[in-house]
Order: structure tokens, then C-alpha cells, then sequence
């Protein structure tokens, strides 16, 4: 039998405000009809295997934007495009930190607690300070984000480490090369995304601090 | 009671949330708004968590409701448990709608904490060439001090500073392996550099308000960061070429330079002489000091001991300590210090 207060309601078309949002009720009280079903799809446990999404998009892992991004960061030169930061992506600086970390250990250094670390702090400190510079904020996922993708070509330094010694004149100039290209890269994406145009060298000595400690860790 | 425990119990076997409000039929014949809300609550448009709750809700009532079908209590009994249950489901769905609230409620007020930080917003707002301005002019002392001369207040330019110090810290402390027992390198490094710059800041503020300087925190903080440009010049210059006297010139030269300016500044700011001489004194003091104390305490390597170094990735304990000139001694017991722990 109808709830008396659902009755009411229908009968005499008074509506209380809570439901003015909602859709009209057409079903009986009792049974639950596909207008109460929410219509995110990952919570309807009930439904078909074939309904659901793929998981790799389920996660937010999608491959063709994670390499478009790397491409971004590897050609220096390339004017960035500002909105390819819209979508926090953590997959892929995941795979680089820990990419990192194996070619440290590759050379012998075991420091996946420095990389973890030093990236957690270097990321709030850069969130802190381009909140601080730029005019639209920023969130904390994007630079987490573009720093981790910037982070590539200090994979390549590593790499280099594990065969060659840095500490000598040829590894001095690679390192300071490489420092430069990835906040060079950091900058200009930070610069395009957030519109901070004429800043790119105070944004940019920040992220050489940032990946100077990288490199510290990888040469030494 | 027997009446809606029956009707919950006939109710609850098809839909556990709506079965519930069975049981409030007979008493609120009314409609009070308290009901609705109720209703409305679980009405969700479409949020997954309430969801998630309404799903676990009706699962857990339908095993329940087996369990006490086997059990074959007593009607009342059961009815009425039935009953204070269906009123407890729906009250449990209240309670974690109304931590989610208040979760939610102190996160925001946690995340509006940081709109303090909004505090220091035009402390950075520069230009590059504002920043290299201001550098350059850090290393030339003011001749005009017979007026008030004017600090810029930015915290973006001291802030790059402190951390360039932290980062040749970092590099010289490598390069000589230098060993921290109690910490880490980078925490003993920025503990340093950053407590210099507040500390000594915080100091000579409280200084320039006993001895009435015109001078503002900001300004202060600001007027240290930019002095520490020389310091990083001297530190990174000298923790890469190893001659000791080069190493005095560039403090008394680059280090002077920076202390006359800070001092300059700050006397044109005050009024009377013996307030000047504590003030500029004081400062004068720390500043040079803290640039010694830099050297010898984090890059222990002599320069007579790195002379004999061929190639890189020497290890350690194969330094012999030949031929060093004449240091102070406690550079050299550390250094032996050094070498003795290595072994």
C-alpha cells in the first residue's frame, strides 16, 4: 500500500522542495524500479560483466595521452599545449619514479626511500609556490603530475650512471644538461597551463633546485 | 507494538530500506516532515556512497531476517526487535550521511587554512629582471645613509636563495663524503640554511625593535635572503677549487661586500650610534661567521689531502693526510675523526 505521505503529495501536487530535484516517482513504494538505480554504473553491483568498462579505463589509464605527454616532455622545443595538464594522471609519473629507482639500482644504490621522499616534498613545495605565483590556482595532482613526467630524461642520466661514472668533467656538463632540459620542459608546461607568461625562468629555477637533488642522488 | 513488527517483518523480505518506514505508518499518520526527510534521504540522486549503504543495508537485512527466520523466536519478541532494528538500519544510514557531513565539513575548514597562505601571495609577485636587479644590487653597498633606503619586500628571491644554499650545502657535503651521525644530509642541510634565515632574521628584528630601527619583519627576511647571495657565490666557488687562501679572499671580498650592504642599509635606518654599532655589529658578526662555519663544517676534505686524489670514486679510506698546511687544530682532528670512522 502507498506510504501516506508519498499519497498526499501526488494527489494534491504539493511538492516539498527536497524533491523538486528528483524525478517523479512512478513506481510502487515497495519495489525499487530503474528511476531509483543511480546512474554511475560502477556501483550497480547487479549488472551485466559485459556492461562494464574496461578496466584500463576504469583505473584512468589511458595509454595514447600518457604517451602524448612524454612526447611533450622529450622535445624540449615544442611549444606545449596548456590543456593536456587538464586530466590528473598518476600512472605515468608512477612508472617513471619507479623506473628511476630500478636504474638507481641497476648501479647499485638502493634509494627508492630518497626518490619517494624527495618527490613527495619537492611536490608540495612546488604546489605551495605556484599557488603563491600564479593568478589561477593550481592543484596538487597536476604538479604532481607534470613533475613527474618531467622527470624522464633524469631516467636517462641514471642510465648513464650505471655504466659510466658521472663525477668527471663529460659527467658534470651531461648533468647540468639534463637538469636543465627537464625544468626547462617543467616550465614550459607549468607556463602553459597556468598562464604565466614571462615567469618561465622563475619557475623554471625551482624545478633546476628540484631535479639537482635528483641528479645528486644519481651521480653520487 | 505486534502491528508494525508484523508489517516490518512482511515488509523488510523485498526491500529492506523501504520496509522500514512500515513501521511508522500507524504512528505518524500525519506525514510530518521528519518522515519525508527520511524518505527523501534515501531517495539519493544517484550519490554511490548512500547507495553503497542502502545495498549493504538491504543484504545485511535479508540475512538477518533468515537468521531470525530459523531461529523461531517468539513473535513479539522478534517483532519488536525487528522493529527497533528497522529503526536502527535507518539511523545507521543517518549516522554515516552525517559523518560524511562533518567529514567533509572539516576538511573544508582544513583546506580554508591554507587561504593563509594567500597571506604571502604578493610577496611573490616579481619579474625575472626585478630578480636580477635586485641580486646585483645586493653586492654594492649604499653610500646614501643619511636617508632611509628602500628594501624590496619580496620573499621570492631570499626563498631561491636559501634553497640554492641548501643545494651547494648538498654538493659539498658529497663531494667531501662528508658523515652526519644523528640525521640526514638534506635535514641537516636545509635545518641549517633555512634556521640561519629565519633565526638570525627573527633576531635582528627583535634587536632593531630595542634599538628602534624602522625595519619589518618582511624586510628583514628579505634583506638576509639577498645577503646570502654571496655566500652561495663563496661556497660554490670554494667547495669545487680547494686553495685555502682563495678561500679567505672570497670571504672577506664577496662576504664583505654583502655585509656592507645589509649593514649600510640597516644604518640608514637608525638613529644614534651606539644603536648602530649594536645593530650593524651584531649583524655584521653572524653573517661572516655563519659563511666560516659553513666552510669547515661541511667540507672537511683539506686542500692538501684532495691534491693527492687522482681519479674519481676514490674510496675514502685511502686519503693520506700528507702535506696540509697549516690549518687550526680542530680542522684537523676532525678530519682524522673522519678518516678513523671510515676505517
Amino acid at each position: 500500500r502507498q506510504y501516506g505521505g508519498y499519497e498526499y503529495s501526488q494527489q494534491s501536487g504539493f511538492v516539498p522542495p527536497d524533491m523538486m530535484q528528483q524525478q517523479p516517482y512512478t513506481g510502487q513504494i515497495y519495489q525499487p524500479t530503474q528511476t531509483y538505480t543511480p546512474t554511475s554504473a560502477q556501483s550497480f553491483y547487479g549488472s551485466n560483466f559485459e556492461d562494464e568498462p574496461p578496466l584500463l579505463e576504469e583505473l584512468g589509464i589511458n595509454f595514447d595521452h600518457i604517451w602524448q605527454k612524454t612526447l611533450t616532455v622529450l622535445h624540449p622545443l615544442k611549444v606545449a599545449d596548456g590543456s593536456i595538464m587538464n586530466e590528473t594522471d598518476l600512472a605515468g609519473p608512477m612508472v617513471f619514479c619507479l623506473a628511476f629507482g630500478a636504474t638507481l639500482l641497476l648501479a647499485g644504490k638502493i634509494q627508492f626511500g630518497y626518490v619517494y621522499g624527495i618527490s613527495a616534498i619537492g611536490c608540495l613545495g612546488m604546489f605551495c609556490l605556484l599557488n603563491l605565483m600564479s593568478m589561477t590556482g593550481v592543484s596538487f595532482g597536476c604538479v604532481a603530475s607534470v613533475l613527474g613526467y618531467c622527470l624522464l630524461p633524469m631516467i636517462l642520466l641514471s642510465t648513464f650512471a650505471i655504466v659510466f661514472s658521472l663525477q668527471g668533467t663529460i659527467g658534470i656538463i651531461l648533468t647540468a644538461g639534463i637538469i636543465g632540459w627537464c625544468s626547462f620542459s617543467a616550465s614550459k608546461i607549468f607556463i602553459s597551463a597556468l598562464a604565466m607568461e614571462g615567469q618561465q625562468l622563475l619557475v623554471a629555477y625551482p624545478c633546476a633546485l628540484l631535479y639537482g637533488v635528483f641528479a645528486l642522488i644519481s651521480v653520487f | 507494538m505486534s502491528a508494525p513488527g508484523a508489517a516490518a517483518a512482511g515488509g523488510s523480505g523485498r526491500s529492506g530500506a523501504t520496509a522500514d518506514w512500515g513501521g511508522f505508518e500507524d504512528n505518524m499518520q500525519g506525514g510530518g516532515s521528519a518522515v519525508i526527510d527520511m524518505e527523501n534521504m534515501d531517495d539519493t540522486s544517484g550519490s554511490s556512497f548512500e547507495d553503497m549503504g542502502e545495498m549493504h543495508q538491504r543484504m545485511k537485512e535479508e540475512e538477518e531476517e533468515e537468521e531470525e527466520g530459523e531461529a523461531g523466536a517468539a513473535e513479539e519478541e522478534d517483532g519488536e526487535f525487528l522493529g527497533m532494528k528497522g529503526l536502527r538500519g535507518q539511523l545507521g544510514r543517518q549516522v554515516a550521511d552525517q559523518m560524511w557531513q562533518v567529514g567533509k565539513r572539516q576538511a573544508s575548514r582544513a583546506f580554508s587554512l591554507y587561504a593563509n597562505i594567500d597571506i604571502l601571495r604578493p610577496y611573490f609577485d616579481v619579474e625575472p629582471v626585478q630578480v636580477r636587479a635586485r641580486l646585483l644590487e645586493s653586492m654594492i653597498p649604499v653610500k646614501m645613509i643619511n636617508f632611509p633606503q628602500k628594501i624590496a619586500g619580496e620573499l621570492y628571491g631570499p626563498l631561491m636563495l636559501v634553497l640554492t644554499l641548501v643545494a651547494i650545502l648538498l654538493h659539498g657535503m658529497k663531494t667531501s663524503d662528508t658523515i652526519i651521525r644523528e640525521g640526514t644530509l638534506m635535514g641537516t642541510a636545509i635545518g641549517t640554511c633555512f634556521g640561519y634565515w629565519l633565526g638570525v632574521s627573527s633576531f635582528i628584528y627583535f634587536l632593531a625593535y630595542l634599538c628602534n630601527a624602522q625595519i619589518t619583519m618582511v624586510q628583514m627576511l628579505s634583506l638576509l635572503g639577498y645577503g646570502l647571495f654571496g655566500h652561495c657565490i663563496t661556497l660554490f666557488v670554494t667547495y669545487n677549487i680547494h686553495f685555502h687562501s682563495l678561500f679567505y679572499i672570497f670571504w672577506l671580498g664577496v662576504g664583505g661586500l654583502s655585509t656592507l650592504r645589509m649593514v649600510a642599509v640597516l644604518v640608514s635606518r637608525t638613529v644614534g650610534h651606539t644603536q648602530r654599532l649594536i645593530l650593524c655589529g651584531t649583524l655584521a658578526a653572524l653573517h661572516m661567521l655563519f659563511l666560516l662555519y659553513l666552510h669547515f663544517a661541511y667540507h672537511k676534505v683539506v686542500e692538501g689531502i684532495l691534491d693527492t686524489l687522482e681519479g674519481p670514486n676514490m674510496p675514502p679510506f685511502q686519503r693520506v693526510a700528507r702535506d696540509i698546511p697549516v690549518v687550526s687544530n680542530a680542522v684537523l682532528n676532525t678530519t682524522a675523526k673522519a678518516i678513523a670512522l671510515t676505517l
